[in-house]
Order: C-alpha cells, then sequence, then structure tokens
C-alpha cells in the first residue's frame, strides 16, 4: 500500500550486463513515458566496487584500493530487486533523462556520479551499498 | 563446424535465483538460530548461514535444529475446516464485487504501485518465488496471507479453472477479507 521505488532507494539489478550490482535510484517513472512504456527507473550503481582496504596499508594503496567505477542506467522495474536500504545522495541534477541520451554527457554524468559515491564510500557510511554482494 | 558468435557471454540460467539467494538478500533462507554477523542482515529472514546450506551436509554433521516458529518463513498451522471456508466465502465476495488480479508478475506490479491491498500465497509456492513476494510486501507494508491449500485450490477458490499461485486484491467491493484476514 506504500510505494517504495522512490528516489534514495538501493536496489539490486537482475539482468543485464551489471546483474548482481548495487545500484541507487535517481529518477523513478512509474507510469512509464512515451518511448518507455513501462514502469522504470534512472539508476546510478557500482560497475567496479572499491576493493577491500586495511588500516595498515599506506595511504597510496588505500586511495588506489578505495576507487570505484559507476555506472548509469535506465531499467525496467522488473529487472530490479528493491532492499529495505536507501542511500542519501543527491544526484538529481548531475544523472538525468537527458543527459542520457548522448554518450558524450552520459560519460561526464557517469564521472560526476563516481566521484559522489567515492566520497559517500570514504566517509564510511552506507558500508553495505559498498560491499559487493556474493552469489 | 561451429558458427563464430559474439563474444558476449551467455547469462548462465537461474542467475536471477543466485542474486536473491545471496548471503546479503538472503531470500528462501531456512530459518537459523544463530545471531547474525556484523553487517545488518535482513530481519524478517533468519540469518544467512555461514557459507553452506544445511541441506548440502550429511544429516549427522548438521547442528541441531531446534523447533521454532518464524512468521513469514513458516507455513501457516494447519486450518480448521471451517476457516478455510470463511476464507473461501470472502474471496468469493472479492471475485464478484471487487478488483483483483491473479499471477506472480501482476502481484508484483500491483505491489510495487502500492496499489495491492492484500496478497494471497498457494502453500506450494517455490521458496524463493514466496520469501520474494514477502520482501515485497514487507516493503510496501502489505498484509500476506498464506493459503493453506496449493495453486490449484486456490485457483478453485477463485472459480477460475487454472491454477492461482499467488493473488494480490487491490480493491475488496463488499468483502471484508482486509479487515479479518490479518488478525487470524
Amino acid at each position: 500500500m506504500v510505494k517504495f521505488l522512490k528516489p534514495n532507494k538501493v536496489v539490486v539489478l537482475l539482468q543485464g550486463r551489471y546483474a548482481g550490482r548495487k545500484a541507487v535510484i535517481v529518477k523513478n517513472f512509474d507510469d512509464g513515458t512515451k518511448e518507455r512504456p513501462y514502469g522504470h527507473a534512472i539508476v546510478t550503481g557500482i560497475a567496479k566496487y572499491p576493493r577491500k582496504v586495511i588500516k595498515k596499508a599506506s595511504q597510496k594503496t588505500i586511495a588506489k584500493r578505495s576507487r570505484l567505477k559507476a555506472f548509469t542506467k535506465v531499467v525496467n522495474y522488473n529487472h530490479i530487486m528493491p532492499t529495505r536500504y536507501t542511500l542519501d545522495v543527491d544526484l538529481k541534477n548531475t544523472v538525468t533523462a537527458e543527459k542520457l541520451e548522448s554518450t558524450a554527457s552520459r560519460v561526464e554524468a557517469r564521472k560526476a556520479a563516481k566521484a559522489v559515491l567515492e566520497e559517500r564510500f570514504k566517509t564510511g557510511k552506507n558500508r553495505w551499498f559498498f560491499s559487493k554482494l556474493r552469489f | 563446424r561451429t558458427i563464430f558468435t559474439s563474444v558476449h557471454i551467455r547469462p548462465h540460467p537461474g542467475r536471477i535465483s543466485h542474486i536473491l539467494r545471496s548471503e546479503e538478500l538472503g531470500l528462501a533462507r531456512r530459518v537459523c538460530p544463530k545471531p547474525s554477523p556484523g553487517p545488518p542482515s535482513l530481519s524478517f529472514c533468519a540469518a544467512p548461514a555461514p557459507g553452506r546450506s544445511f541441506a548440502l551436509s550429511p544429516p549427522h554433521l548438521r547442528p541441531p535444529r531446534p523447533h521454532h516458529r518464524s512468521s513469514g518463513t513458516m507455513v501457516a498451522a494447519k486450518k480448521t475446516k471451517k476457516a478455510q471456508e470463511s476464507i473461501n466465502n470472502r474471496l468469493a465476495l472479492v471475485m464478484k464485487s471487487g478488483k483483483y488480479t491473479l499471477g506472480y508478475t501482476t502481484t508484483l506490479k500491483s505491489l510495487r504501485g502500492g496499489k495491492g491491498k492484500l496478497v494471497i500465497i498457494a502453500n506450494n509456492c517455490p521458496p524463493l518465488r514466496k520469501s520474494e513476494i514477502e520482501y515485497y510486501a514487507m516493503l510496501s507494508k502489505t498484509g500476506v496471507h498464506h493459503y493453506s491449500g496449493n495453486n490449484v485450490d486456490l485457483g478453485t477458490a477463485c472459480g477460475k479453472y487454472f491454477r492461482v499461485c499467488t493473488l494480490s486484491i487491490t480493491d475488496p467491493g463488499d468483502s471484508d477479507i482486509i479487515r479479518s484476514m490479518p488478525t487470524e
């Protein structure tokens, strides 16, 4: 009775190249659009998870291993598994539907998303989101 | 003579179930008495087993499983004939006067859209699918009723000539199924 597919919801992708990866909903279209007449959402997720970091490692190693690769995707609701987690990131303006239309702006949006996510990872919050889902 | 195909690796079948059954999402896990380790595990499904599921280890090596009930994953207690009839009556009334959707994909759609008011699952629904629907219902704060009968019985109770494993009631009409069912 409550809609739960909202921005900032963490989901797991079930299909496609990014199957098994965790992502955040940036914008959702419950009723679809003209081009996509089905419920879908723009998600930003982690393509390559940051690697494990231990305290003993040097600053250089930590910096290198804390890098992650992000992806942005428009994905059908059927190919998503929602979770009970949320991730408070403001990606509304960096990742938009029009940015995803052309390749160049898509790359830009992805880089901006990567920066935001990396920052969030370094604060140590939302640890579940940045850990790889083992399956 | 092999035909050259693209380099794209075919997704192996069962990948979705692998993802849903993974340690962290933990759907369709057996209820386990162990406390959960560090990272938060789902509270409604029990903590994931450390590695292999118990079904794979020989019986004499398995840790003794105490009898316990857990809401959601355990099958509902055997219904009395009277209770069963009353559910069937209420369902029939919903079929006549209310709005509903039958089937797995449409119940998921109704849950996602927040339209479902009550979800009924047959008892022979595969455990992974059952867990998935319960999880969706938990997220959308929708009640779930485990029908004590299999999909054939549920289909008959709906007045249909096909099997129904899951159904979602979006508008109960004249029936009081939503008010009375979750309390039973």
